[in-house]
């Protein structure tokens, strides 16, 4: 696969915030490359300087989008869906849309047949004409998405796209990023929702206070976390503390609510002796074992990081 | 994408968004309508203060016939009976009305509930009535009065073109115009710019063209609005002066001598670049304002306003150094040197100089509104300061 977009140690600092810190990444074409962090990691800025609408203090960005190396492609091969959402309200949705495709390179003919295609597929077609401020929220974002991606990029950017979305919304942005990706767009996205963004990228960075914390691929991630055993247990009374403590190979207990913990177990411990262990507590209402998720991953890499730092 | 494709794109956008035809005409119609509401109420308060003026003015008997002839051309006249002067004026104290005018000697008073409206008229019509019998009483004949109150005989003769004083009324005609432009784009200009803050469509839009592409894009497409503007109420203007020269009878010529084309152009040109120019400062000042409602900086908005108050001094003052600093300085010439080449003798090379200077301002202040743009664009927590705001400009 051919690189497209390659990083290389990038800096930017905020007065006193180190907001990017030697980052270094590269994205090949095709790829689903999610970029996670929680708030204030430093990924907007990243994407705001491969966008060149801030300038880094230090390092290098190479684009390579259909075999022009450049710092920054045309604006017709880039679509960008921004953190902050916002689009035209006072003027008709089908306007926007043709403008902003415009804006990008997009004929006007073109760009209006683009728009209806994709105003069908989210099943808005028949609201074109209509402003965007009569749309509910929800249907507001899937306009601000196809306004991103209207013009048909090599490379899409997504920032937070699943952000303030309900979860059946959130399923169809999966399943037009999918679509996105089918038709042979390169997709960088951002995110801090864990659990969707492990659904459809292949890739992954994880990103905290600035500095990378890992870069690779998202089944190699699972290694790194080892074969930790994660155990649900819900309980129909209060939780017996110093029972669940007795346990021997446990790593730690995160408590959920009064009702609920999650226990990590360590690498390689017996499974037939927990259960058993489990069995002699009274109270319990319900077990569930799992593998570890992105999200336990990168707690874990960020603690340890933490305990690297001192 | 090219520059000049992005540029035509955002200029027609803008253009687009706030130029509508319907709501110029419906603006115009309900000015037209302010006009004529304005006018019947002017010609009601002007009927009614003529129907004041209308007044019946009460005097005794021992009034001399000189006087009562010198009122009554102007007003109607009573006469009553010596004996019943004290109870009319008790009648004018309880029934609020009625004037009685009484004399003695050359003092004259009158009496009455208030100041009546025709006050200057009695005034005028006693100070006739004196005069005459102050001419009867000297023996003056009135030959020898027409001889003494004619005026000096004082012949003109200016060398300046007949033609020039025509170009004035143009000339002030493109100032209104410019003005009405220029305001109606402070407000596109303001509220295109911070609403697209507010709306949050700034990143989506930056990521896809260059903020210079932008701004120049906004301010084309705004001037456009302005010009749109300007030509709508100029072709109202025109329609409404035709209608005016049927009705009053004025020959086609008389009008035509007004259109001097090589002055319609010079005052174009200097509008046209005047607009662009105060765009380009307008979209600067309102590229760093977060929130209109709260911002400090909204007022230097505003500042346009100087170069209105400029153009009266230069019509008053055409031939002072003030003036010739005026029609040069950029902020204040696209109004002064139409004016002043109108009034005054201004070279070629000067119109050409001073346009030239407009021109360079324009594009320096398109460029740093670009970079203040730029810099401002993703700013939404507290408004930068000044100083803030040139420092990541020049950085930019």
């Amino acid at each position: 696969m051919k690189e497209i977009l390659k990083v290389d140690q990038l800096n930017k600092r905020f007065k006193n915030i180190h907001a990017v810190s030697d980052i270094s990444f590269s994205v090949q074409q095709g790829d689903i490359f999610a970029f996670l962090g929680p708030n204030g990691a430093g990924k907007t800025t990243m994407l705001r300087i491969l966008l060149d609408i801030i300038k880094a203090d230090k390092g290098k960005v190479n684009w390579n989008i259909n075999g022009n190396n450049h710092t920054l492609p045309d604006s017709s091969q880039i679509g960008y869906l921004p953190e902050e959402r916002g689009l035209y309200t006072d003027v008709p949705i089908i306007r926007s849309l043709i403008y902003m495709a415009s804006i990008r390179g997009m004929e006007k003919q073109e760009a209006k047949e683009a728009a209806m295609e994709w105003l069908g597929k989210v099943q808005l077609a028949d609201r074109a004409k209509e402003k965007l401020q009569a749309l509910s929220k929800g249907n507001q974002q899937k306009i601000q998405f196809i306004s991103s991606i209207i013009h048909k990029p090599s490379f899409a950017i997504l920032d937070e796209p699943f952000a303030g979305l309900d979860p059946v919304t959130q399923e169809s942005f999966i399943e037009f990023i999918h679509e996105l990706n089918k038709q042979g767009t390169t997709i960088l996205l951002c995110s801090h929702q864990m659990q969707l963004v492990e659904r459809i990228a292949g890739k992954v960075f994880l990103i905290n206070k600035g500095e990378e914390i890992y870069n690779g691929f998202l089944n190699d991630i699972y290694s790194i976390f080892g074969d930790r055993l994660i155990i649900d247990i819900g309980f129909s009374e209060e939780i017996p503390d110093n029972k669940i403590n007795s346990i021997t190979g446990i790593e730690k207990i995160e408590k959920q609510n009064n009702r609920n913990i999650q226990v990590t177990f360590k690498a390689n411990v017996n499974i037939s002796e927990i259960m058993n262990k489990l069995s002699g507590i009274p109270g319990i209402s319900h077990i569930k074992s799992h593998n570890p998720t992105l999200h336990d991953v990168f707690l874990a890499l960020v603690k340890k990081e933490q305990n690297i730092n001192g | 994408m090219n520059y000049f494709k992005q540029l035509k794109t955002v200029a027609f956008w803008e253009y687009q968004r706030f130029y509508k035809l319907k709501n110029e005409l419906i603006g115009i119609a309900v000015l037209i309508i302010m006009g004529l509401v304005g006018g019947s109420v002017g010609a009601g308060i002007q009927s009614y203060a003529e129907a004041e003026k209308d007044i019946t003015i009460t005097i005794t008997d021992q009034e001399s016939p000189e006087l009562k002839k010198a009122l009554s051309e102007k007003f109607t006249v009573d006469i009553i009976d010596a004996s019943q002067q004290d109870d009319f004026i008790e009648k004018i104290k309880q029934e609020r009305k009625g004037l009685l005018l009484c004399s003695d000697g050359d003092i004259f008073m009158l009496h009455a509930y208030k100041e009546p409206r025709p006050i200057n008229d009695i005034q005028n019509v006693l100070d006739t009535y004196r005069q005459n019998l102050a001419i009867k009483e000297k023996g003056i004949s009135t030959e020898q009065l027409d001889y003494v109150l004619e005026p000096a005989e004082f012949e003109k003769e200016y060398y300046r073109e007949e033609e020039a004083q025509y170009r004035t009324v143009a000339a002030y005609v493109f100032v209104v115009l410019m003005i009405m432009a220029v305001f109606s784009s402070f407000a596109y200009q303001f509220t295109g710019i911070t609403g697209e803050k507010q709306l949050k469509v700034t990143e989506m839009i930056v990521s896809a063209i260059k903020p210079k592409v932008w701004m120049d894009g906004k301010i084309v497409g705004i001037t456009l609005t302005g010009l749109s503007s300007m030509l709508s109420y100029l072709v109202i203007a025109i329609l409404g002066g035709i209608v005016i020269f049927i009705l009053a009878n004025i020959s086609a010529a008389s009008v035509l001598k007004y259109i001097h084309l090589p002055s319609i152009i010079l005052f174009f040109l200097f509008t046209i670049m005047g607009i662009l120019m105060w765009n380009a400062f307008m979209a600067a000042i309102a590229s760093i304002i977060t929130d209109p409602n709260n911002s400090g900086k909204s007022s230097i908005m505003f500042i346009p306003v100087a170069f209105v108050l400029n153009s009266f001094f230069v019509i008053s003052y055409p031939e002072s150094n003030l003036a010739t600093f005026f029609s040069w300085f950029p902020l204040t010439s696209p109004s002064t040197m139409p004016i002043l080449w109108s009034i005054t003798d201004i070279a070629l090379w000067q119109l050409a100089g001073s346009f030239i200077v407009l021109t360079a301002t324009f594009y320096l202040l398109r460029t740093l509104a670009a970079k203040i743009f730029r810099v401002s664009i993703l700013i939404s927590g507290n408004e930068p300061s000044w100083g803030e705001v040139f420092r990541l400009a020049w950085r930019a």
